[in-house]
């Protein structure tokens, strides 16, 4: 059934690529690429992967279509299987050496929405620290802990979402992610003033 | 202070803070940890920072594909749908250092009945070996016991190896 904007929505897409239509599913990765490549990169911090396993999900979502059961949406199935694709994706970079986070890399969406005025060159610098600060902050965090910290405090998952998500209980969703704050606000303690 | 009292009772005042700065506590709490963190200049600190956390959390650029890259993202995804080079789902299985955060009082378990069973085997080998002389059972050499009253040494070399170990027991009330 098409959307109010005469698109088909997600469900229909999926109904279609699941008996086979390549142009629907092919519909379904243009529309939600983006977003599954900056969940991905928020877990593992480094663009190559996370283009990576951004592919992948899509890959294992295709031979999984058949087992979308349409409970959830088509974006909360994703990021089930991104999530668990990026700390699958963590666990193997971890027993070698971390990629150090390339900050130049990033390219911003919304830069100026939530951040300093770009004309102000101080701000600009401190506010880049913090990032930088934060950044790495969140790379010393266990894989399990930093997916959930990015479902809430960047993706806006509710608990419940974030523990279909992760497969895991909403207790230790909270205490993950009480660690995880915890942590991170340790990291960046000396820096909170900036922030004001 | 009652109220400050009530939250550290209840051993979650970090947890509870922490929820509260994020609005995550039902109203009942929420207004709880309100009061306290009216009269408690601590507390509002650890609230205020957790607030700034989240926001730069929040802050963080969201990334986006380069042209380049959103071009060649879906005929990748059908080269490697085409390929059938779908990775084979695997569990995700928690590593040790999450199992040990999430479960910290197991894992003091853990490390105790360890060490216990550490001190348990050493003890039962040096008995043994006091007993049966050298060479011990399972082919290790005693190659010597020193005894004293303050430190005793233990020098033995385990079978198939060149090496020597040396064990020095000390009294450390001396």
């Amino acid at each position: 059934m098409p959307g109010p904007e005469g698109r088909a929505d997600d469900r229909t897409l999926v109904e279609q690529a699941a008996r086979g239509d390549r142009e629907a599913f092919g519909a379904l990765v243009q529309r939600h690429q983006d977003r599954i490549f900056n969940l991905a990169y928020q877990v593992v911090r480094n663009r190559e992967d996370a283009l990576d396993v951004a592919q992948e999900a899509f890959v294992k979502a295709f031979a999984s279509l058949s087992r979308f059961k349409g409970e959830a949406s088509f974006t909360t199935w994703m990021h089930r299987i991104v999530v668990n694709l990026a700390i699958d994706c963590l666990r193997r970079r971890r027993r070698g050496e971390p990629a150090a986070y390339d900050d130049r890399l990033a390219i911003p969406e919304d830069a100026g929405q939530n951040l300093a005025a770009p004309d102000d060159p101080e701000t600009a610098l401190e506010t880049q620290q913090v990032r930088t600060l934060l950044s790495r902050g969140i790379e010393t965090l266990p894989p399990a802990h930093r997916a959930v910290l990015v479902l809430r405090e960047i993706e806006g998952l509710s608990y419940e979402e974030i523990a279909r998500a992760v497969g895991c209980n909403l207790g230790t969703v909270m205490s993950r992610l009480f660690y995880a704050r915890r942590k991170l606000q340790k990291v960046l303690q000396p820096n909170l003033d900036d922030l004001r | 202070m009652r109220a400050v009292h009530w939250l550290h009772t209840l051993g979650g005042l970090g947890r509870r803070l922490a929820a509260y700065a994020a609005g995550e506590l039902a109203p009942a709490d929420r207004d709880r940890v309100a009061s306290v963190v009216r009269v408690c200049p601590a507390c509002r600190r650890t609230v205020e920072a957790y607030r700034r956390t989240s926001a730069a959390l929040r802050g963080l650029p969201r990334v986006a594909l380069t042209a380049d890259e959103a071009a060649a993202f879906l005929p990748e995804v059908n080269r490697r749908i085409d390929q059938g080079r779908a990775v084979t789902p695997r569990p995700v299985r928690a590593g040790l250092r999450e199992v040990m955060w999430d479960h910290p009082r197991l894992s003091l378990a853990s490390a105790f009945t360890a060490i216990l069973l550490l001190i348990g085997l050493t003890l039962s080998q040096v008995q043994m070996w006091g007993l049966s002389g050298t060479p011990g059972r399972n082919g290790v050499d005693i190659i010597s016991v020193d005894v004293d009253e303050d430190v005793s040494v233990l020098v033995f070399q385990p079978p198939g190896t060149s090496l020597k170990v040396i064990w020095v027991f000390e009294d450390s009330s001396t």
